[in-house]
This record gives structure tokens, sequence and C-alpha cells, in this order.
């Protein structure tokens, strides 16, 4: 009992980060249609910065995102506009094509400037165990499940209520239409970008405070993409709820499987939800069938 | 411009050109490929070996990607089938390799089958990551599966003879490598004139289109994935003859997206385009090489370190660059250049 209770714990902690990275897929996805495959590169890429600026100024947890939330910002926008913008009207496939490229640019430029070595990076959050329900967990643990928490009834609220979010919907929904009431689309374009980027730093600081500071960080972004394809591509709490599922799954494959099952079990669920139920648990079901 | 340029007979419609400068150019280039290894020193025969066997990569994936337009970022997955199925038939089991050759085609064709029957009511994004999925799949079963595969430990290939011929050596491996390369560019411009191709560019130019006029979009699909995965399987094989060490490392993520790069830079769909495509990123790690060498030592400890990283940017920056300014690609490239040239002084 002990055991399947710590696979779980250990699952909640791993799917929140996956739930937080794959909200930033969402996002993106849900208003302009691209999935970004350098999602995982923008959250490395922002982990990396905030550890440079935590070393640099002594920060705490707190300080520490009100600076690195910003600097992300100004990143997914300066990579909105450069890279993603001018490819506007050109097919999905060529827009896709290039975030992966973008991903292996960004991949390697990252690991050019902070070196192949992990660091130990712990974003000014204590490090003293404490315990909850019979399970010990570490702060940083519990740090990234309040995120998701957070983020998730954040991106609920936002997306129902606010100006902005209605917005992003009716682009989703329909973009010549959202276009003819008055909506920039272009703006709200960069918008999901620079909040897409905004997640996945702090995906990427509460990643690298619970596990490492390490270069292949960029590879959680894969990792995460069985919680968007369950959750749903276009669905931002969706997908956040599934990357605790996946999350879950992983550690008890792990725990009752066997060992190396970790890694693929998420993808073995992609394909059989891909083949029972495309458009995922909480998506839009819009995918036509030929 | 060419005038008075008739086709009056069926052979003449169904001729690969009709041009005899094309023929004549395409025969120079053929004596002087088949040349080469008298002309040139061992490190470039290697060089150019490697480009043949991303030219038979790349022309396998142009069919999947280019002509039935199923994106799969899963192609290292398909070339480690490949090279492990001729590696393990080869050292564990004693088959000759003019056996094994084409059964890594064959066991990679049928390995495709499991991510193309579930592929078949996906498109698009959704098959993309799909492949990618399948990719890992693969890895892992192949670390896992170490009664077979040897796990992380790789195998060891040598001795591919032939009539007392090693195969994978210099000459050898060269002259199989180009026969190899031949054959596998002429089946892909045939099969792309015959009902097989046509039906793959009515898939990718509009599905439903496709259906409508009669197309079974599950067989063509089906034939897609298989016949692209054989041809890549096979260079997957070819890999494993030429490196003579097959191991996991080699079929990294970074393989998949190289071979979108040269097809994307070759110019979609054409396969003269992925063989443009194929030479140029085979030369281009070559090319940074001596760049390096012109600037900087090349065994500074900043190259050796980064080695990998530059050339994933190299990668990266050539992907975005030729969709932002030149999604024909190279071909298209080539086309302008040919229209300029029989045009000018006029304009078009």
């Amino acid at each position: 009992m002990d055991f399947l209770l710590l696979l779980l714990a250990s699952g909640l902690v791993s799917g929140a980060a996956y739930g937080l990275i794959a909200m930033g897929f969402a996002l993106i996805f849900k208003s302009t249609g691209v999935v970004n495959f350098a999602q995982g590169e923008l959250v490395m890429l922002t982990a990396y910065i905030s550890f440079t600026l935590y070393s640099t100024f002594d920060l705490s947890f707190f300080p520490l995102m009100l600076v690195t939330i910003p600097i992300s910002m100004a990143i997914g926008l300066a990579l909105e506009r450069l890279f993603i913008r001018p490819m506007l009207g050109e097919p999905i496939f060529a827009i896709v094509m290039v975030t992966v490229g973008l991903a292996v640019v960004l991949r390697g430029i990252t690991i050019m400037i902070w070196g192949p070595d992990p660091f130990n990076f712990n974003a000014g959050i204590p490090t003293e165990v404490v315990e909850l329900g019979g399970v010990p967990f570490y702060p940083a643990q519990l740090y990234l499940i309040g995120a998701l928490a957070v983020l998730t009834a954040a991106g609920w609220a936002f997306l129902r209520f606010s100006r902005m979010g209605i917005a992003m919907r009716a682009v989703a929904a329909n973009e010549t239409a959202a276009l003819l009431v008055g909506i920039s689309v272009s703006r709200i374009h960069a918008i999901a970008w620079m909040l897409s980027a905004a997640i996945a730093s702090i995906a990427g600081v509460l990643f690298a405070a619970n596990f490492k500071l390490a270069p292949d960080l960029w590879f959680q972004g894969l990792r995460s993409f069985p919680a968007v394809i369950l959750g749903g591509m276009d669905s931002v709490i969706g997908s956040a709820v599934a990357g605790l599922v996946i999350g879950v799954i992983e550690n008890l494959f792990q725990g009752y499987v066997g060992q190396g099952l970790r890694e693929i079990s998420g993808f073995i669920v992609i394909v059989i939800v891909l083949m029972v139920r495309p458009f995922g648990l909480f998506g839009s079901r819009d995918i036509e069938r030929v | 411009m060419r005038t008075g340029h008739f086709k009056e007979r069926t052979a003449q419609l169904v001729a690969l050109s009709d041009s005899k400068v094309v023929w004549s150019f395409a025969g120079l280039l053929l004596a002087l490929v088949l040349a080469a290894p008298f002309l040139i020193g061992n490190y470039q025969v290697t060089l150019l070996v490697s480009a043949m066997i991303a030219i038979v990569g790349a022309v396998g994936l142009n069919m999947l990607t280019g002509t039935t337009g199923l994106i799969s970022l899963g192609q290292a997955g398909f070339l480690a089938v490949g090279a492990y199925t001729n590696a393990i038939l080869m050292m564990d089991h004693g088959w000759p390799v003019w056996l094994s050759l084409p059964a890594a085609g064959v066991v990679s064709a049928l390995v495709s089958l499991l991510v193309g029957v579930p592929s078949l009511r996906l498109k698009g994004l959704y098959l993309a990551i799909t492949t990618l999925a399948f990719a890992f799949i693969i890895n892992h079963v192949i670390l896992y599966a170490e009664w077979l595969t040897h796990g992380p430990n790789g195998i060891f290939v040598s001795g591919a003879k032939v009539m007392g011929v090693d195969l994978q050596r210099g000459k050898a491996l060269y002259y199989l490598t180009f026969g190899i390369t031949v054959l596998v560019v002429f089946a892909a411009l045939n099969i792309q004139r015959s009902r097989v191709g046509r039906a793959w560019m009515a898939i990718r130019d509009h599905d439903i289109a496709a259906r409508v006029m009669g197309v079974d979009l599950l067989r063509y699909k089906l034939y897609a994935f298989m016949v692209s995965s054989f041809i890549v399987g096979i260079a997957g094989a070819l890999i494993s003859l030429q490196i003579r060490f097959v191991n996991i490392d080699v079929f990294a993520l970074i393989l998949s997206i190289e071979a979108l790069a040269i097809i994307i830079l070759g110019g979609l769909g054409s396969i003269a385009g992925a063989i443009l495509g194929a030479i140029f990123l085979s030369l281009l790690p070559e090319a940074i090489r001596l760049f390096f060498d012109a600037f900087a030592d090349t065994n500074s400890s900043f190259y050796t370190t980064y080695v990998y990283e530059i050339r994933g940017i190299t990668y990266g920056i050539v992907i975005i660059a030729f969709l932002r300014l030149k999604p024909e690609g190279l071909i298209g490239l080539w086309r302008d250049v040919r229209k300029y040239w029989s045009n000018w002084p006029l304009a078009y």
C-alpha cells in the first residue's frame, strides 16, 4: 500500500510537470492551430535563464519568477514575431516544420551557452521534507503541484471570463469570423505565444528544482505529448488534467510492469488514444475521417 | 524555349525524359560517379558513400512525406529497424549479406504496418506525433530486448563477403551503395508515374477528392508506408555496413530531423530534389569543419564538445531558411535558374 502511495505521489509530481508543459502546447495549438515542437526547448531555455538570474542575484522563489516570467514572455513574443509571423498563410506543415527547426536551434544554443554539465538548481525553494498524509514530500514537489492547480484555475477563468480569453476562444473557433467581428487575430497569436512561454518558464524552473537542470530538459517537451493528446490538443484544462493522469500511469508501469517501460508507456497511450478517440478526452470533436 | 516539341506516341508521353541533353548529362554524371573511387582519396570516397546512403533514405522518406503527404518524424526508427535486422541476421544467424540486405527492407516494411495501420485515421500533425512516438517505442524495444539486440552494447558488423570480396571495404562498399542508389532512384521515378504514384499524389493534394475518384485510401496509404519503409530499411542496413557497428545512439531523434531537413531543402515531392538535398546536407558537416578549420582550431575543445550542437543548429537554420525563403527547395532554385537561362534576355 505504501509502495502504491509513493508511486502515486511521485506520479502526481512528474505528472504536474507534464501538465504544465502540455498546457503550453495546447494554448498555442488552440489559438494558432500549430503544434509547437519547440515547447520543450522553450522550457529548457527559460529554466537556464532563470538559473543564471538565481545564481547572480540570489533571489527567493517568488521574486525569481517575477523576473523570469516577463523575460520568458519577451522570448515567446520574439519567436512569434521573427519566425512564426512571417510564415502566416503558408501550409500548417511548413509552420510546424519551422518550429521543429527552431527546436534544434534553441537546444543547440542553450547547450552551447550553459555547457553540457547538469546544475543543481533549487530556485530558492526550501528543502526540508514535509509530511502529508503519511507521504513525505519536498516543498518543491508541492510547489509544482500547486502551480499546476493555480494555473489550471487561472487558465479556466481567463478563457471563460476575460475579454482576451473569450477573444482567444473565438479565434480558435473560427479565425475569419473572429477577424470580422473586430478581433485582432495576429495579436491573439502573439499573446498565445507569450502566455505559453510564461507557462513554459514556470514548468521549467519547477521541474529543474525537483529534478535537475540538465541539457536533456528539452526531452520533457516530447514526454508531455501523451498528455496533450490524451487531454485533447485544443483543450488547455484537459491537457493539465491529462498530465497528472500520464504521470501516474508512467509510475504505475514502472512500479508494476517493468523497468524501462516508464519512458514508453506514455507513447503507448498516445497510440491507443489516437486509435480510439483521436480528439482526446476533452478536445473538440472536429477531426474528419476519410 | 523549345519549340516544335510534339508528343505523338504514348511512349513519348511516359518517357522519363525526352531530352537528349538530359540523358547525355545523366550518362556523363553516371560515368563520373563510377570512375570516382579511382580519382579521389579514400576519405572522399567515404563521404560519397554517406551521401549516397542519405540519398536512398531521402528518396524513401520523400515517397511518404513528399508524394503522399504523410508527415513522418519517425525515420530514425525505421533506419534502426533496418540496421538492426541486417546486423542481427548477419552476425547472430550467419545470413549472407545479399540475403540480409533485402530482409532488412522487408522487416522494416512489415514493422511500418504497425505504425501505418493505427495512423490511417490520422493525418498531418497527429500522424507526425504518432510516428515520433513510434520511434521512441522502437528505441526502447531495442534497448531492452537484450536477447535479440544485445541491448546497450550494440552489435559489431563485419564479414559481409560476397564471392570473397569484402563489401564493407572502400571501393566494394562504394559500388554496392552506388548500385542500390541507382536502383532505388529508378524504382522511385517509375513508381511516381505509375497508377500508384498518381494515387499517392491525389491523396496528398486532397484526400476526400481522391476517395471520391475511387482511390482506396487504406490500401494506398499502406503501400506508401511499406514502400517507403522498405527503402529506408535498406538505407539503415547500408549504414550498419558502413559504420560497422550498430548502437541505439546512432539512431537518435536528430536523424529523423535530418531526414526531413533533406527533403525540405531539396524540394518536397521531387526525387531530383531529394538527391540534391541529400548531397547538400551530407556535405554540410564537412563544410562546417572546413569553415572552422579556416577560422579556428578544429581540435579546440569548443568544437569537439559542441560538434553535435553545431550540426543541429545548422540543420535547424537550413530548415527555417528554406521554408521561409524558398519553399520549393533546391530543385525550385534550379528550375528558376533554368528558366532564366533559356529565356534570357527576356524576363519570361
